[in-house]
C-alpha cells in the first residue's frame, strides 16, 4: 500500500517538475545580484578566468584573484579595477599546493573575508598523445585541474556551510564529458573535476534547507589561446567558440543558478546520443565530427614559466 | 577539373576592370591566347562555380561515407544484441589484474586460469594475495605469478613491471582493478586519505598503461580493462573523492581508447566496466532501497559478467542493465526530475550505513 501511495506521490512530483522546467525554459529566469558577494577566481590570471573577474568587477562583486603568474594577475587586477571593480584582490598561489592553498585562503579570510562564490577555473593542458607526455606533466594536470579543486572546496566550503550561503563553481570541459584523442591528462582531470563537483553537489542537497549552489561549466573549445591550433571539422555544431561569448555565458548560468552548462548545445545532444548509441556507431559519429583530430595541430600557450627555464638553461 | 580550366596571368597590375585591357591566359595546353574581358569574367565565373561543385561534392562524399559507415555499425550492432558475439579465446594470454588480493580481483583471477591464461596478480597484501596464488594453483595451473606491488608508488610500479617482463612476458591482458574507498563524507574526510585514493584508483591506471601499453602497441595486442564503478558514472554523496577518482578512471580510459581509435592500432582493446555496489566488503554496510532496480550485487555474478565483456570485446558494461537507462534519463532530464528519481530509489542514502572493509592486522 505503502509502495502504491509513495509511487502516485512520485509521479505526481514527476510531473509538476517536468511542466516546470518546461515553463522555465521559455520565461527567461531572474539573475540573482552578486554585489558584495566575495567572488574567488583561480587561474585569473589570463583567459576565461580574466573575463569572469572583469564581469564579476563590473557587478560589484569583491573579487579575489587567484594565479600563479604574478604579473598577469596583477594585469587582471589592473583591467578589473578599470571596469568599476573597487575591491580587487590579487593573490599569488600555486593551486595544486595544498600548502600554499591553504596558507593563501587564510590570508584572504583575514583580509577579504569568507568566500561566498567560489570559481575553480585554473586550468592546464599538455596535448601530447599519452605515450609522449612525461609523468611529471600528467601528475600536474591532474593536480591543477582536479585535485586543487579538493583543496579549495575544504578551505571554503565549511564558511559556506555555516553561512548557509555560498555557490561552488565548477569549470570542467566537455572533455570532461567525452574521452578525446591527445588529451588523455586532461580528460581525466576534467572527468574527475566534474564527478567531484557533481558528489557535492548531491552531499550539500542532503543537508536539509541547503542554500549552497553548484554550477558545473562543460565547454568544448574556445579561443583563449590554451587550445591553440586545435580545429573543428563541423564548425556549426563544434565551433571553437568566441571568448567573450563563453564568459557571459558562464556568467549568466551562475547568476541563473543553473547546475550544468554545456557549451555548445550540441554538447546536450552528444550526451544523449552517448547512452543511446552503441560504441561502434558512435565511433562513425566521432570519425565524421573530426573529435580525433581536434587535438592534431595542438599548439596551446607557450608558458612564461616554460620560456624562463628555456632561457635559464640557456645561461 | 583544375585541369580543364586555364590559368589566370594579369597582364597588367592596373583595375583589372578596364575595359580595353586585355589579358593573357595560359591554357592547359601552356598556349597564350590573348583573350577580352567579357571572356575572362565567364572564365572566373565557371573556375568559381567549379570550385564550390568540387567541395560540395567533398561535402556531399563526405556524407555519404559516414551515411554508409552508419548503416553498418548500426546494423552490426543491432545483430550482435540480438545474437550472441562470439567469444575470444584467452588461452595463452598474459592477464595482469591489480588488486588480486581479495574480492572483484580474486574471483576475476580465478576465471581467467579456468580459460588457460597466464596469471600476474598484484596486490599490496602480500598475505592476500599469496592466497588468491594458491587457489588458482589448485585448477592444477602453475602459470601464476603473484607479486606485491603498491600500484599508487610510480617507481614500484615501474619496477615490478620490468620484473614481471623480463620473468614472464608481455602482459597482453591488463586490469587495473585496485581500489581502495574512505566512503566518509568529504569534510570529515583527512586530506591524506583523499590523495591515497586518488592515487591508487586513478593514478595506478597512468604508471600501468606506461608499463604494459607499449609493449601491446608494438604487437598490435592487447586489452585494457578498466574497472571503473556507477560512482564513475554518476556523482554519489558520501563518496566525492572516490567519484572524483572513478570519474578520472574512467575518462582517462576512454581518451586512451580513442588514441588508439584514431591511430587504429586495432589490435588493442578497451573495457571500461561501471559496476554498481557489489557484496565483496569493499561497501560493507551500504544499503540499497531498490533491490529489483539497484541490487547489491553478487561478485560472482559480475565476474563472470566482466570476463564475458572482456571476450566480447565489448567497449562500457554497466552492471545491472538499469544503469544504461538511468544514464539515459539523466543525460536529458532536467536537474529537479532527476534529483526526483534519485530520491524514489534511494540512492541518496546509499551510504549511510556505511562500514567498509575492516583491515586485517
Amino acid at each position: 500500500m505503502n509502495i502504491i501511495l509513495d509511487t502516485i506521490i512520485f509521479l505526481g512530483k514527476f510531473l509538476y517538475y517536468a511542466l516546470e522546467s518546461l515553463i522555465v525554459s521559455l520565461i527567461p529566469k531572474s539573475k540573482k545580484d552578486v554585489a558584495g558577494e566575495i567572488v574567488l577566481i583561480t587561474g585569473a590570471g589570463s583567459g576565461l578566468g580574466r573575463l569572469l573577474a572583469m564581469h564579476f568587477a563590473s557587478l560589484g562583486a569583491t573579487v579575489i584573484l587567484w594565479d600563479i603568474n604574478q604579473e598577469a594577475n596583477m594585469e587582471t587586477c589592473r583591467l578589473a579595477k578599470k571596469k568599476g571593480g573597487v575591491k580587487v584582490f590579487a593573490y599569488k598561489c600555486d593551486c595544486s599546493s595544498r600548502q600554499e592553498v591553504y596558507k593563501v585562503a587564510d590570508q584572504v579570510r583575514e583580509d577579504v573575508g569568507d568566500v561566498t562564490i567560489l570559481i575553480n577555473n585554473a586550468g592546464i593542458v599538455v596535448g601530447k598523445l599519452f605515450l609522449d607526455t612525461p609523468d611529471h606533466m600528467m601528475e600536474r594536470s591532474l593536480s591543477v585541474n582536479a585535485i586543487s579543486h579538493f583543496w579549495t572546496y575544504k578551505a571554503f566550503l565549511p564558511a559556506m556551510v555555516k553561512a548557509n550561503h555560498g555557490h561552488l563553481v565548477c569549470i570542467s570541459s566537455a572533455a570532461g564529458l567525452f574521452g578525446i584523442r591527445g588529451l588523455s591528462d586532461y580528460c581525466a582531470s576534467k572527468f574527475a573535476a566534474f564527478g567531484f563537483a557533481e558528489s557535492l553537489f548531491y552531499e550539500l542537497g542532503k543537508i536539509k534547507g541547503n542554500k549552497i549552489k553548484t554550477t558545473i561549466i562543460c565547454p568544448f573549445f574556445f579561443n583563449t589561446g590554451m587550445f591553440e591550433g586545435c580545429t573543428t571539422k563541423h564548425p556549426f555544431l563544434l565551433p571553437i567558440m568566441e571568448q567573450e561569448h563563453v564568459a557571459q555565458k558562464i556568467l549568466n548560468a551562475i547568476l541563473e543558478e543553473k547546475v550544468y552548462l554545456m557549451l555548445p548545445r550540441f554538447i546536450y545532444f552528444a550526451m544523449i546520443l552517448k547512452q543511446i548509441l552503441s560504441p561502434k556507431v558512435m565511433n562513425v559519429l566521432d570519425e565524421y565530427l573530426g573529435a580525433n583530430e581536434t587535438m592534431t595541430s595542438f599548439k596551446g600557450r607557450v608558458k612564461a614559466d616554460e620560456t624562463q627555464s628555456e632561457t635559464e638553461r640557456k645561461h | 577539373m583544375k585541369q580543364i580550366l586555364p590559368k589566370l596571368q594579369r597582364k597588367s597590375v592596373r583595375d583589372e576592370f578596364q575595359p580595353k585591357a586585355e589579358y593573357l591566359v595560359t591554357t592547359a595546353y601552356g598556349c597564350e591566347q590573348q583573350t577580352s574581358l567579357l571572356s575572362l569574367r565567364w572564365r572566373r565565373q565557371l573556375q568559381g562555380v567549379s570550385q564550390n561543385m568540387s567541395s560540395y561534392l567533398k561535402t556531399t562524399m563526405g556524407l555519404l561515407v559516414f551515411l554508409g559507415k552508419l548503416l553498418f555499425s548500426g546494423s552490426m550492432s543491432l545483430m550482435f544484441s540480438v545474437i550472441p558475439k562470439p567469444r575470444k579465446s584467452v588461452a595463452g594470454e598474459i592477464v595482469l589484474i591489480t588488486g588480486s588480493g581479495g574480492g572483484l580481483g580474486r574471483l576475476l583471477a580465478l576465471h581467467f586460469v579456468r580459460l588457460g591464461s597466464v596469471l600476474v596478480l598484484w596486490d599490496v597484501n602480500t598475505e592476500a594475495n599469496e592466497e588468491t596464488r594458491r587457489m588458482a594453483q589448485e585448477t592444477g595451473t602453475t602459470r601464476v605469478h603473484a607479486y606485491t606491488c603498491d600500484c599508487s608508488r610510480k617507481e614500484e610500479v615501474y619496477r615490478v613491471a620490468e620484473q614481471v617482463k623480463k620473468e614472464v612476458g608481455d602482459v597482453s591482458i591488463l586490469i587495473n582493478n585496485a581500489g581502495i574507498v574512505t566512503g566518509r563524507s568529504f569534510l570529515d574526510c583527512p586530506d591524506e586519505l583523499i590523495e591515497k585514493s586518488f592515487d591508487v584508483n586513478c593514478k595506478a591506471h597512468l604508471w600501468t598503461y606506461k608499463a604494459f601499453l607499449p609493449a601491446m602497441i608494438a604487437n598490435n595486442h592487447g586489452h585494457l580493462v578498466c574497472i571503473s564503478s556507477s560512482a564513475g558514472l554518476i556523482g554519489v554523496n558520501g563518496l566525492a573523492d572516490y567519484c572524483a577518482s572513478k570519474f578520472a578512471a574512467n575518462g582517462f580510459a576512454e581518451s586512451i581508447f580513442m588514441e588508439t581509435f584514431a591511430q587504429k592500432q586495432k589490435g588493442i582493446k578497451t573495457t571500461i566496466v561501471c559496476p554498481f555496489l557489489i557484496k565483496t566488503g569493499m561497501f560493507e554496510g551500504c544499503t540499497s532501497s531498490s533491490p529489483t532496480v539497484l541490487p547489491i550485487l553478487e561478485p560472482e555474478y559480475v565476474a563472470q559478467k566482466i570476463v564475458d565483456a572482456i571476450q566480447q570485446e565489448q567497449l562500457y558494461l554497466y552492471v545491472p542493465k538499469s544503469l544504461y537507462f538511468m544514464m539515459f534519463l539523466k543525460s536529458f532530464l532536467p536537474v529537479k526530475t532527476g534529483l526526483l528519481i534519485g530520491d524514489y530509489l534511494g540512492v541518496f542514502n546509499i551510504m549511510n550505513g556505511f562500514i567498509g572493509q575492516k583491515k586485517k592486522t
